[in-house]
């Protein structure tokens, strides 16, 4: 039994390093303008991953692009930009809303921004309904090489700043004295 | 709902299909008479699961008419595979756990069957092979960076930047790691790249020339 398992480990980890080398291949690939080869690491790397019942980290996975699996790098081989929105059919669903509260009350849901930690907590849910609708632009990738988009539905009413920028996500502040480069950490 | 007389023309034989044949010619169906309702799905359905379907992964088809199955003969050049290579090396330390000055296991020794079972497994893309041997004359000597590999063929990028096919199950293939050097024939290969890591191996393999 022991024997087994040791033997299993064995050859996960062979193949884990060589998802890893495909994925790191692929992603030096798309870095110097080689899409097709690029997309060919990484459909393979999937590949091994589905043959030997390996799950790629989600976030590592989400990377790859879903169709062409090419892993994306915006400005080299993906264009990100932000979507005109389609403000009409919005309103009409919002006026309906508060007649059918209770009915659309789960599909609301699934626009309502989850509270962060810094983010101040909304002064008048009536204010709050007229403003939303443009506080939601969606963010869309689009993969160069097989033309297939990706959305994200993004806040535009929190203060547009990455985690990194945030004040809470430097723990503390190394300098180097020779280069005299502030290096930041992340938490 | 109605559908158009042209829907209706089965439904018609098979009504009449249902009767006693010597009384068929009696039958009498008017087309206005029939009221036909739409499949179990409606077309909202439909167009849903299509769209949801088109947004998925890639056909074949569709993956071969974007071209990602051929590679240009002569687009990229011999520099740009050398990180490539680089990175292969690395690969290749922590797939094999090498470590400096270490030699090729003897066949005696016990851990003989595990290295060259790492070894099947092993990932070829970025390694710089040479054709050694081949049944065919001109194959030999054929010497680059291996950028794809595919179940039958093995696409060597050469130092003057072009890439050649040569197909493995003729050939024998020389590799260096290190100060190693291997032979590998490639009749034993002949497994595609994605499952050779999972596959089981056979403990002798004879070699075919």
């Amino acid at each position: 039994m022991t024997k087994n398992k040791r033997k299993g480990l064995i050859t996960q980890n062979s193949v884990c390093s060589r998802m890893n080398y495909l994925y790191q291949a692929s992603q030096l690939m798309a870095e110097s303008h080689h899409n097709i080869l690029a997309a060919y690491y990484g459909k393979l790397c999937r590949n091994v991953g589905t043959k030997a019942q390996i799950h790629i980290a989600p976030a590592v996975k989400r990377t790859l692009c879903r169709r062409c699996s090419l892993p994306l790098i915006p400005g080299v081989n993906s264009t990100l930009q932000m979507e005109e929105q389609r403000r009409e059919p919005k309103r009409k669903v919002e006026e309906s809303e508060e007649s059918t509260l209770k009915a659309k009350s789960k599909k609301r849901r699934r626009y309502r921004p989850r509270r962060r930690k810094g983010s101040k907590p909304p002064i008048d849910t009536d204010h709050q309904k007229i403003v939303t609708d443009d506080t939601y632009g969606s963010l869309q990738l689009q993969c160069h090489l097989c033309q297939s988009q990706r959305r994200f539905v993004m806040d535009t009413r929190q203060p547009k700043e990455c985690w990194i920028e945030h004040e809470d996500a430097i723990d503390h502040v190394v300098t180097l004295d020779k280069e005299k480069q502030p290096q930041q950490e992340q938490k | 709902m109605e559908q158009p007389q042209h829907g209706t023309a089965p439904l018609q034989e098979y009504l009449t299909d249902l009767v006693i044949p010597h009384q068929r010619c009696n039958v009498n169906i008017i087309p206005d008479h029939i009221t036909m309702l739409h499949g179990t799905k409606s077309k909202k359905q439909n167009s849903k699961k299509r769209r949801a379907h088109k947004s998925q992964t890639l056909s074949r088809r569709e993956y071969a008419s974007l071209g990602l199955n051929t590679l240009p003969t002569r687009q990229m050049s011999y520099e740009q595979a050398l990180p490539l290579h680089k990175l292969w090396r690395g690969y290749i330390r922590e797939h094999l756990n090498l470590k400096e000055g270490d030699q090729v296991p003897q066949i005696h020794e016990p851990r003989y069957e595990e290295f060259s079972k790492l070894l099947v497994k092993m990932d070829f893309h970025g390694a710089k092979l040479k054709v050694i041997q081949s049944k065919c004359e001109t194959l030999v000597g054929i010497a680059g960076i291996c950028v794809m590999d595919t179940k039958n063929v093995l696409k060597l990028l050469g130092t003057d930047h072009r890439l050649r096919t040569v197909p493995k199950s003729e050939c024998v293939f020389g590799m260096h790691v290190g100060n190693m050097e291997f032979t590998i024939f490639g009749q034993h290969l002949n497994i595609r790249p994605a499952e050779r890591s999972v596959k089981k191996i056979k403990g002798f393999i004879e070699p075919f020339m």
